[in-house]
């Protein structure tokens, strides 16, 4: 294996060492004792018994260094994330896999739009710079990436949801559906899913139109270029044979690290949309204080944002000639 | 226009040609009434500063003004033919066919992903209408031809060498049998070996194919040993053209005397080197009159106020009122 | 008298700065930003001033949800608060925030960075793969990590150097997780600036490295940080915005994202209320948009593209 993959290799494994060591000491920093935070919703109070039980069940007495951090690694290399505060009993791992379906597919669909629509518009502006709808495209991308997604959403509520009816404006499925047959059931789904897709999509779009603008401005003036018009080759072949391949380097990486950040973007847009997925779980564990969930969605995001940076970081080598060993 | 027989009009003909830049809304003249001719077989260099028009020059013959740019006056001719170089759509059938390019292979001049034997082959493809399988061949005949082993064509531009990258240009120049070859500084970042390697290919290439060569540089000692003419131009008009061998033995003006005197001879022994003082103007600020008249030692009053024009004399041409009147002493004093 | 080497370089120095802000203000998107960031910065500096003192439930006059009118330009809210009012001292609360967390962004940025791109080796090495990290998390993901528990730690009551603890911890939090996207440019443009001759020089006569990287090496690296630091405020804001608005943020010392959480949970959006969510909202497009409009303009200035030469 070349000097290159192992090196990239080497520093995700580090990366993804630093994630686990935030998760294990951010838990163990918070003040009060986990004991009385575990059983804090318990009814009619929790007796000094049961809270010294729990700790010794959790393992949570025992010295700091080295079997708590032991414990906590082989557990989690296992796949046990422990068990959530809030949604008692219910093992992390599983309540995660749970929701993760309907965050991949809501992000999954929106980045597949934004990506479509962005790189064509973006590598279409970038190969007629400075023309009027590169103006307009390239200030609507600007004001997309500064607009904060979840107001867009709210945005859109407003206008679809509340103002015109057209559109649902929360949850995944409307209370009261029975008996529609399976192609109600589609479009009941696909009308919830419009509004917030269509909002993620908006605030994904800003960056891929941007990237591909510049890679394709960037190729416009390099000296290649004016050796495929001496050629005597026509503006199309130009674009799709010579411009097209090098201004996809910097978007396929985009591409590719975005891949990563799918299950974390969403997070306050499905708290605005009450969208049953990750990012509102987030939330939800943010206000209940819920820190193994915390822990174990910072490290499912941890885990597929750096398999993503790896991903692309092997790949490049695929793309650009330069780069191969 | 004389339909005469294409075997006696000159393979280019350049007639009073001149060319602005627009830029923000005011033409700025790049060159000015240039002409000249170019037989079957010559090879002809286009020497000057950086500034002189040489580039536009070369990039008109070949078609390959920008946009920003306008031909305000005079033709480009080839077979007898008029070019439409000021018109991209209508150039591109001629581009490549009947003249190409050799630009600066150091530069990112090849695309960096395309391996070296498609971009060869790619002309031929699409201008020829060959099959894959034909220009591929073709495309490794041609390497074979500037002397680089075919299995290296799959190489990619940043694997091979600046020389032979530089010969794959010039493979690549080739491929759909032009006329003329228009080469743009094509040895100017090699260094001195690899540089006498290539004008050697480009001289075997002239001969054996009967090509004829434009080659712009600013390095006089290039000139020398490849080219049969040269044109020195200076800030947007030619200043003097003649036989190389005349020029460098006789030069006639001003400019081109300087030009030769700052060439280092190893032959003359212990030299002081003169370099020309000043800077050659940029397209903003050409002065009245001659335009090399505050950087030239003999300048006189008319040098100020009047153009000079380019007349023949007796080798070549000149562009210098020195000149002028010394041959009309000459041609009084012998009436006499 | 001929001036002393010093001398003349300050006075290079200056020049070289006024060529640059002339330069840089000739850009239409400099222009725009800095118009549009100056009436909000003014909003900033003087709230009590422009719309009087921030409204309370206790002091809030207004009818609930009530859209604009000529007396409540903006609206109210759900306790018939002035939306103008609320969104004016917002100002003051979210452009301190970012402004004060880019700050400290930049500080361990630029630290980082020059340490990295200056010693190379195995100070590099390391350095990156901190820097790894926090380049690779996005920063709001670990400011939603960190701050709960950061809140805990410092607890609610009191003040911190003016501001409440949760605020200050935001601050804070916004700061520590941004730097990483400044280390890794600031490194690189090091490591290039490393190889000039004027650090050899700067060797030979004998300054020390602390030295050579504040008096030599920084200044060099003012126009790019200036550029990428507009963009770290831009998103400061927007991570500031989101934090507030999962309730991470002050009710007492409202910011725009905070009014945004209020408005959701006061039903807003389906209540049809857009003047109570649209007005915090849209001074957070367009406080962000000048930033990132003056940063690309700071970036093309600073790296002019190049032009095709005729």
């Amino acid at each position: 294996m070349s000097r290159r993959i192992v090196n990239v290799l080497i520093r995700a494994l580090i990366t993804l060492l630093m994630v686990m060591i935030l998760n294990f000491v951010l838990f163990r920093i918070v003040p009060g004792d986990p004991g009385q935070l575990l059983l804090s919703g318990a009814r009619g109070g929790a007796t000094q018994e049961q809270i010294t039980g729990l700790r010794q069940r959790w393992g949570l007495d025992r010295p700091l260094f080295p079997d708590q951090v032991t414990d906590y690694v082989s557990a989690t290399f296992r796949g046990d994330l422990g068990y959530s505060f809030k949604f008692r009993g219910e093992r992390v791992g599983d309540l995660l896999l749970k929701r993760l379906p309907a965050t991949i597919g809501l992000v999954g669909l929106a980045q597949l739009v934004a990506i479509v629509c962005g790189v064509m518009l973006g590598l279409y502006v970038g190969w007629r710079r400075g023309s009027a709808i590169d103006k307009i495209a390239t200030g609507l991308s600007l004001a997309l990436y500064s607009t904060p997604a979840f107001w867009l959403g709210m945005v859109l509520v407003v206008v679809f949801s509340t103002s015109l009816g057209w559109l649902p404006g929360y949850g995944i499925s409307s209370p009261g559906l029975a008996n529609v047959g399976p192609l109600g059931w589609l479009i009941e789904r696909i009308r919830h899913l419009l509004l917030p897709a269509l909002t993620m999509a908006f605030a994904l779009i800003g960056q891929y139109v941007v990237v591909a603008r510049a890679a394709m401005s960037d190729v416009v003036t390099e000296d290649y270029m004016i050796t495929a018009r001496a050629k005597g080759l026509t503006s199309r072949q130009m674009l799709m044979r010579h411009a097209f391949r090098n201004a996809m380097l910097p978007v396929a990486t985009l591409v590719t690290l975005n891949l990563g950040y799918v299950v974390a973007g969403a997070i306050t847009v499905e708290s605005v949309f009450a969208w049953p997925g990750i990012g509102s779980l987030t939330v939800e564990a943010l206000n209940a204080r819920d820190y193994p969930v915390l822990q174990g969605i910072f490290l499912l995001l941890g885990v597929s944002i750096i398999a993503a940076n790896l991903i692309a970081d092997l790949t490049y080598g695929l793309l650009d000639p330069r780069v191969r060993q | 226009m004389i339909k005469s027989s294409e075997a006696l009009a000159p393979l280019l003909d350049v007639d009073s040609l001149s060319v602005d830049y627009i830029s923000k809304g005011v033409p700025l003249r790049a060159i000015e009434q240039v002409s000249f001719s170019l037989a079957a077989g010559e090879a002809v260099a286009l020497v000057g500063e950086s500034g002189s028009g040489k580039t536009t020059t070369a990039m008109s013959i070949a078609g390959l003004l920008p946009p920003t740019a306008k031909v305000s006056g005079g033709d480009v001719s080839y077979r007898g033919k008029r070019l439409p170089i000021d018109d991209d759509e209508a150039m591109r059938p001629h581009r490549w066919s009947e003249i190409s390019v050799v630009f600066q292979g150091a530069m990112n001049a090849l695309n960096p992903v395309h391996r070296v034997l498609k971009q060869i082959a790619e002309p031929c493809i699409l201008k020829l209408g060959m099959s894959q399988s034909e220009a591929t061949a073709r495309a490794r005949e041609l390497l074979e031809l500037v002397g680089i082993p075919a299995d290296r064509g799959s190489a990619f531009p940043h694997e091979l060498s600046g020389g032979m990258r530089q010969r794959v240009m010039i493979a690549m120049a080739l491929a759909c049998r032009p006329s003329i070859i228009v080469g743009d500084e094509p040895t100017t970042a090699l260094d001195v070996i690899t540089q006498a390697q290539i004008l050697k290919l480009l001289g075997k290439l002239r001969s054996e194919l009967n090509l004829g060569l434009i080659l712009i540089t600013h390095d006089l000692s290039v000139v020398a040993e490849s080219c049969d003419r040269a044109m020195i131009m200076y800030a947007g008009r030619i200043v003097e053209d003649g036989l190389v061998d005349d020029i460098f033995n006789e030069p006639k003006h001003p400019y081109t005397k300087l030009l030769i005197e700052s060439i280092p001879n190893p032959a003359k022994g212990k030299q002081i080197l003169r370099p020309i003082t000043g800077d050659p103007p940029t397209l903003h600020n050409r002065p009245s009159g001659c335009a090399f008249r505050s950087r030239c030692p003999s300048a006189i009053q008319v040098c100020a106020t009047e153009v000079p024009r380019l007349d023949l004399s007796v080798q070549g041409r000149v562009a210098c009122h020195l000149h002028r009147y010394s041959t009309q002493v000459q041609r009084v004093g012998s009436d006499a | 008298m001929t001036d002393s080497a010093t001398e003349v370089h300050g006075r290079r120095r200056l020049h070289a700065t006024r060529t640059f802000l002339l330069q840089f203000i000739e850009k239409r998107g400099a222009q725009l930003g800095l118009l549009a960031l100056a009436f909000f910065i003014v909003m900033a500096a003087m709230p009590n001033r422009l719309v009087g003192p921030l409204q309370t439930a206790i002091t809030a006059t207004g009818i609930p949800l009530v859209p604009p009118s000529r007396e409540q330009f903006l609206g109210t809210d759900e306790i018939g608060r002035d939306v103008l009012n609320l969104v004016v001292h917002g100002a003051r609360i979210s452009l301190t925030i970012a402004l004060i967390a880019t700050v400290i962004s930049l500080i361990v940025g630029t630290t980082v960075g020059i340490l990295a791109g200056y010693y190379r080796g195995r100070v590099d090495v390391w350095l990156m793969r901190l820097t790894d990290f926090f380049f690779i998390v996005p920063p709001f993901v670990l400011a939603l990590v960190i701050a709960p528990v950061f809140v805990e730690v410092v607890g609610r009551g009191g003040e911190i150097l003016g501001f409440r603890p949760s605020l200050f911890v935001i601050i804070l939090v916004i700061g520590l997780t941004s730097w990483g996207f400044v280390a890794r440019i600031v490194r690189s443009q090091t490591l290039s600036l490393r190889e000039r001759t004027f650090v050899d020089r700067a060797r030979v006569v004998g300054s020390n490295d602390l030295f050579i990287m504040v008096q030599h090496i920084l200044p060099n690296l003012v126009p790019q940080i200036a550029a990428n630091g507009a963009l770290v405020v831009a998103n400061a804001i927007y991570v500031e915005t989101a934090l507030s608005f999962l309730c991470l943020g002050d009710p007492l010392q409202p910011s725009w994202g905070t009014m945004l959480y209020l408005a959701q949970h006061a039903g807003a959006a389906s209540a049809g209320a857009w003047w109570y969510l649209g007005a915090p909202g849209a001074c957070v497009l367009i406080v962000s948009l000048s930033f990132v409009l003056i940063g690309n303009a700071l970036d093309d200035t600073a790296n002019p593209r190049r032009r095709v030469i005729p």
